[in-house]
């Protein structure tokens, strides 16, 4: 079994369900997010999800993007940030960090060294949302190398066979999307007629995924409310909260955001 | 031209979130399945005709030709299309691939605004609700063609993201679609993005050259020696180059924006001078203008339509194993040459079109007196008329805009307002 798999097996005797909290590296300032992620592990979070940004963040929505795009009013090294992040994670045994950004900045870095210098640091887990399965294998056969989980996504418009499939691969854990659209709460209104939406229901493609896999079940996209991560309690392994968090970060500091986790989770 | 597997060489391919899975899938099957439908092709055709004017003329120009003293000079006058240039082949062919998946809205990125105002005509004919992405500082810049969609019914979007450009407009464009796709479809303008987008939109743009191909056998009875296109996104150069790649003899030159000068920032070259690295971002894999740690930079040319920080994959991959010489032009380059045009042979041309003039006048008076060169003039140049007056330093232009504001009747919305009635 992986290690990050292991881990959250492990964590979830203790507890029904984790918590992975999203931290734009460099937003506001470097410093100011690494404030913020020791913060949040002291407070007891399981995960930290750290966004590395890049100037395209097609997968995110407004709150996100805007905070991608003021860190990098900074110029933002990869190498550095692994570094941090991993002299971080050595102060905080109980949590663990996983790494997300986009295709470009980690391919100009190199897909091969990311995986083993994130290895050497701990960072257990890479999310790259722009980078297909299909167009993986050297980087799949490069996680395995240096025993890194690459995570894939899934949605609830993901064909049937090919939820299979990705949930096959998974290792470390699957992260279900929960809806449509971008994270966060969308600008663009979803758009549907009535009767003829292909998308299933949440609960219904988290048990099909359970069919094909034994991996670890994370969920994000749009959860901001406690009722939202009770209904997942039996169903997955991690809440995932993203824009939400930023939200309340934005509104009032670390105060506010550690607010809103002890709302969510505790 | 088609791909392997959506790649051209290196370039290509599809790097999208996994949301757009199943609408990728569904516009991959329905252009392999349209493209291969006789009754497509025929009502395709149609509406070319009908619709958008085609066929473009082949047009000789005397005056130019003796004025260089070299290459015969022929111009390829897309500027003649309905909407005023060569976007109209595209978007004609995605809305009937609509109209056949059977959606009802579509979804569109503008940079100058052409894309836009073509998408917003071709969906009030088909029917579809339209909204369009554009990059605030675009709007600023090209404000009458946003006039002209919103009176077509069109839904504009300012962008004020990032550099509040095309790329913008472009990342926006796909949010949305992640949102809408399963009723919406996202018709992209340019021959850019996930796999088959790429592939589509040359197919439909290829009109051009295939039409080039019959007039020059007809008008001097062989091809052409040399083609020359602007490359922005790459649809315009796609289209006439593509039906010619077999043709050995025949030499393909692409020129893109020099801008002020070769500085990042200042241009949009891409694909010459290592100036744009192999990169993969908005869908697709292709050579981009970086910085060292893989952000995307901004660009600059004083064609709104050609300061796109990628580039159409089929042209980087034909660039790069030399099948097409690529070239640029500077901005004071191009407002000569679109002068010169303007004055030797009644044609007022886009800013755009005016690199590939510009690259064509360079070369043209060392090449042979029996040799035929063809010039994409891919737009005509009327929206152009606010950068171009102020680029030859009109006199009187300030005047007319100073009046007209005078005797305008009703408050004009600043910027600010503009935005919050779109959002």
């Amino acid at each position: 079994m992986s290690q990050l798999a292991a881990f959250i097996k492990q964590q979830r005797q203790k507890k029904p369900i984790l918590s992975m909290t999203h931290v734009v590296y460099g937003y506001p300032t470097v410093q100011e997010s690494l404030d913020w992620m020791e913060r949040l592990m002291k407070e007891g979070v399981d995960f930290i999800e750290v966004q590395f940004p890049f100037s395209d963040p097609v997968a995110d929505g407004p709150s996100i993007v805007a905070a991608c795009h003021k860190a990098l009013e900074q110029t933002l090294d990869v190498e550095t940030c692994l570094t941090q992040l991993g002299e971080l994670a050595k102060g905080f045994p109980e949590s663990r960090i996983v790494l997300m950004s986009y295709l470009n900045p980690m391919y100009r870095y190199g897909l091969d060294k990311l995986a083993k210098r994130a290895a050497e640091e701990n960072i257990l887990g890479l999310i790259l949302p722009d980078l297909p399965i299909e167009q993986a294998a050297t980087y799949q056969a490069t996680c395995e190398k240096y025993q890194v989980d690459p995570i894939w996504l899934v949605t609830p418009v993901t064909p049937k066979d090919r939820l299979a499939m990705l949930a096959s691969q998974a290792s470390g854990f699957l992260y279900c999307v929960a809806r449509s659209g971008v994270t966060g709460h969308s600008v663009h209104e979803t758009k549907m007629h009535e009767g003829k939406s292909k998308t299933t229901s949440l609960d219904d493609y988290l048990a099909e995924i359970k069919v094909h896999s034994s991996a670890p079940i994370g969920v994000g996209f749009g959860l901001r409310e406690r009722a939202q991560i009770e209904q997942l309690i039996g169903k997955a392994d991690l809440a995932i909260l993203g824009s939400a968090l930023l939200d309340a970060y934005n509104k009032g500091g670390q105060e506010e955001g550690i607010k809103l986790i002890k709302d969510l989770f505790y | 031209m088609k791909s392997e597997n959506g790649f051209y060489g290196q370039y290509g391919g599809s790097y999208i979130p996994e949301i757009l899975y199943s609408s990728q899938q569904q516009i991959l099957h329905a252009f392999e399945e349209a493209k291969n439908d006789p009754a497509f092709l025929t009502e395709l055709n149609k509406q070319w005709q009908q619709f958008s004017g085609r066929p473009t003329p082949l047009t000789f120009c005397e005056n130019l030709t003796n004025h260089f003293g070299g290459a015969q000079i022929y111009l390829k006058r897309e500027d003649l299309n309905h909407s005023g240039a060569h976007k109209m082949n595209n978007v004609i062919g995605q809305g009937l691939l609509v109209k056949r998946m059977g959606k009802k809205r579509v979804i569109a990125e503008t940079g100058a605004g052409q894309h836009g105002i073509a998408t917003a005509l071709v969906a009030a004919r088909l029917g579809l609700e339209c909204t369009i992405y554009m990059g605030a500082k675009d709007i600023e810049r090209q404000y009458p063609n946003v006039f002209w969609m919103k009176q077509l019914g069109a839904t504009v979007v300012p962008v004020t993201t990032g550099a509040q450009t095309l790329r913008d407009a472009l990342d926006e464009a796909l949010r949305d679609w992640s949102s809408s796709h399963e009723d919406s479809h996202y018709l992209i303008g340019t021959s850019c993005g996930c796999a088959p987008f790429p592939e589509m939109v040359a197919f439909f743009q290829s009109v051009i050259g295939e039409e080039v191909r019959e007039q020059s056998v007809a008008q001097f009875g062989q091809f052409p020696d040399r083609l020359y296109a602007c490359v922005g996104g790459g649809s315009n150069a796609c289209g006439l180059f593509l039906p010619f790649l077999d043709e050995k003899n025949v030499e393909m030159v692409g020129v893109e924006a020099g801008g002020k000068g070769l500085e990042l920032g200042e241009h949009s070259i891409r694909l010459s001078h290592n100036l744009g690295q192999p990169g993969i971002a908005q869908g697709f894999s292709t050579m981009f203008l970086q910085d060292q740690a893989g952000q995307l930079q901004e660009t600059h040319s004083i064609a709104a339509g050609l300061d796109y920080v990628g580039v159409s994959p089929i042209i980087a991959h034909l660039a790069e194993i030399g099948r097409i010489k690529m070239t640029y032009a500077m901005d004071d380059e191009v407002i000569n040459a679109c002068t010169l045009l303007l004055k030797k042979e009644g044609i007022i041309p886009a800013l755009e079109s005016s690199h590939a003039l510009a690259g064509a006048f360079k070369d043209a008076p060392n090449l042979p007196k029996e040799s035929r060169i063809v010039i994409n003039l891919s737009g005509r140049g009327d929206k152009d008329i606010f950068n171009v007056a102020k680029a030859v330093q009109d006199e009187t232009f300030p005047q007319f805009l100073t009046d007209y504001l005078a005797s305008y009747p009703v408050k004009v919305p600043s910027t600010k307002e503009q935005k919050e009635t779109d959002a």
